[in-house]
């Protein structure tokens, strides 16, 4: 499994710097999350590490390689962006064989691949559905099985609940970090939500002006937040967190 | 019901527009009508079936040349950013919609009639493909670009998709629609060109005269021949043209 590292990453904008000497690094098999507020520079970063995007200075070091002169389609780093980007002519199966289909496996063994997966994100049954037939949360997890189809070294993933309807967020967001968990594959997920960050991150980084603030459990980030920009982020996770032991409290009671 | 009388006015100049377009598109038949037996007569002329020849064939031709060429120029002009992009595509899909055809039919004239190109099929070909071949490049370009802002070209290549895989597998699939009417109108449109192709080819029986040129050179001394020649060349564009929408109607991926 992958070890990610971002050294003295920098991207500008029309003059703007939009990453300002970002650093940060991701364990193998961690999952971490990235958040920040609106236009803080979180998808660029995800693009700048999966290359879509080329850094104006920095390393990004996967494994100790460097990937900075690598294309897309050679750093084996999967990506689900935030609106999925399910192919809309390719049934569920279609889609997460994609790069089965690349990779010129097998009939058989691409069936057993996309079984296997759809079991895993818990939908089974559903692999000759159209993306247009596919609600929200079913997008969000066949978006998921098609990036672990290729068994990436690293998976990026930019706001992963938030094209997903609220009345079914807690259960998609139970089943994304329960497949996290199972696949054991480095994950970098990008969250505005400070509730989506601490349930799914082992660890958050704040983003700031293009930098990272803070970078800790989510328990040391409530405990200790280094100043007032990541006390005002994560202020709602105090709210939720009290509320979650009163509940507690009067429930023992 | 009518909300107001601005409303009432937006439709009567509706109704007088379609009314005046319609009756343009039609009326031909109510000519051939009147004249029907000369006309039914003519339609087996030799120099007829030769102009349709020549005109259906080199229509399907350009349009397939203008698929075979507008896919890799469309995904340049999608995917790939440089100074000059803009005035670029002006160049290449506005321009030759605009041009002069009769002035683009000289042009060619001066520049390929040295190596002997002018007066051949090839001519037709090539002076019906600079004004046609946009229409296809237009619709995919497009088709494409919106293929790149919807992501997934990055998605596919993250699974690890070349070029080849990203344009067979993902956008050509996609833009499907975009391509069937791009091809369409580049059918049409070339179907329809008359004076580059006059300049530049000639109408030589059998050879280079399509049906513009036909009716264009047979209207005032044998108008049996021109309406007989106008008749089945519409016939055929209004036919061709609704069974194209027909079958791209099906495809609704993109919106």
């Amino acid at each position: 499994m992958a070890h990610l590292r971002v050294e003295q990453l920098v991207k500008s904008y029309g003059g703007k710097r939009v990453i300002d000497n970002l650093s940060l690094s991701v364990n193998p098999q961690e999952t971490m999350v990235v958040m920040g507020p609106s236009g803080c520079g979180k998808t660029t970063l995800l693009l700048l590490i999966l290359g879509a995007l080329n850094p104006d200075e920095g390393n990004i070091i996967v494994n100790d390689r460097t990937l900075n002169d690598l294309p897309i389609e050679r750093r084996e780093i999967a990506y689900v962006p935030q609106d999925f980007a399910l192919f809309p002519h390719l049934t569920v199966y279609g889609n997460i064989a994609f790069g089965l289909r690349v990779r010129k496996y097998e009939e058989a063994e691409k069936h057993k691949v996309v079984d296997s997966l759809l079991e895993a994100v818990d939908l089974g049954g559903l692999s000759e559905r159209k993306p247009s037939e596919l609600s929200g949360g079913q997008k969000q997890r066949v978006a998921l099985a098609r990036a672990l189809a290729i068994c990436p070294s690293l998976l990026l993933l930019d706001e992963p609940l938030s094209n997903v309807d609220e009345a079914t967020k807690a259960d998609v967001r139970k089943n994304l970090k329960e497949t996290l968990a199972k696949m054991k594959v480095t994950t970098l997920c990008v969250a505005h939500d400070p509730e989506d960050a601490f349930s799914l991150g082992d660890r958050v980084a704040i983003i700031h002006n293009g930098r990272v603030v803070q970078c800790d459990t989510p328990s040391r980030l409530l405990e200790a937040p280094k100043d007032s920009v990541v006390r005002r982020l994560i202020a709602p996770m105090y709210v939720l967190s009290k509320d979650a032991s009163r509940i507690s409290a009067s429930e023992d009671a | 019901m009518m909300r107001d009388g601005f409303e009432a006015i937006i439709n009567a100049l509706a109704c007088v527009f379609i009314a005046y377009m319609l009756i343009s598109l039609f009326y031909l038949y109510v000519a051939v009508g009147e004249s029907f037996s000369q006309v039914a007569a003519a339609m087996l002329d030799s120099r007829v079936l030769g102009a349709l020849t020549i005109s259906v064939s080199s229509a399907f031709l350009v349009g397939g040349l203008a698929v075979a060429v507008g896919v890799p120029v469309a995904y340049f002009m999608a995917f790939k950013e440089f100074r000059g992009k803009e005035t670029l595509e002006i160049l290449l899909v506005d321009m030759p919609q605009t041009f002069p055809p009769v002035t683009e039919g000289l042009v060619y004239l001066l520049m390929l009639g040295r190596f002997g190109f002018a007066y051949t099929f090839a001519a037709v070909i090539i002076a019906k493909f600079y004004v046609s071949a946009p229409f296809t490049l237009s619709f995919l370009t497009r088709g494409y670009r919106q293929i790149r802002s919807a992501g997934y070209d990055i998605v596919a290549r993250s699974l690890g998709a070349e070029t080849r895989h990203l344009l067979n597998w993902v956008m050509l699939p996609i833009s499907a629609r975009d391509l069937l009417a791009g091809f369409s109108l580049t059918w049409a449109r070339a179907m329809g060109e008359l004076a580059a192709t006059l300049i530049f080819a000639g109408a030589i029986p059998w050879r280079t005269e399509i049906i513009p040129t036909l009716v264009y050179l047979t209207a005032r001394d044998a108008p049996a021949i021109a309406m007989a020649a106008s008749v089945i060349a519409e016939t055929l564009s209004i036919g061709a043209l609704l069974s194209f929408r027909w079958i791209a109607g099906g495809r609704k991926w993109l919106t």
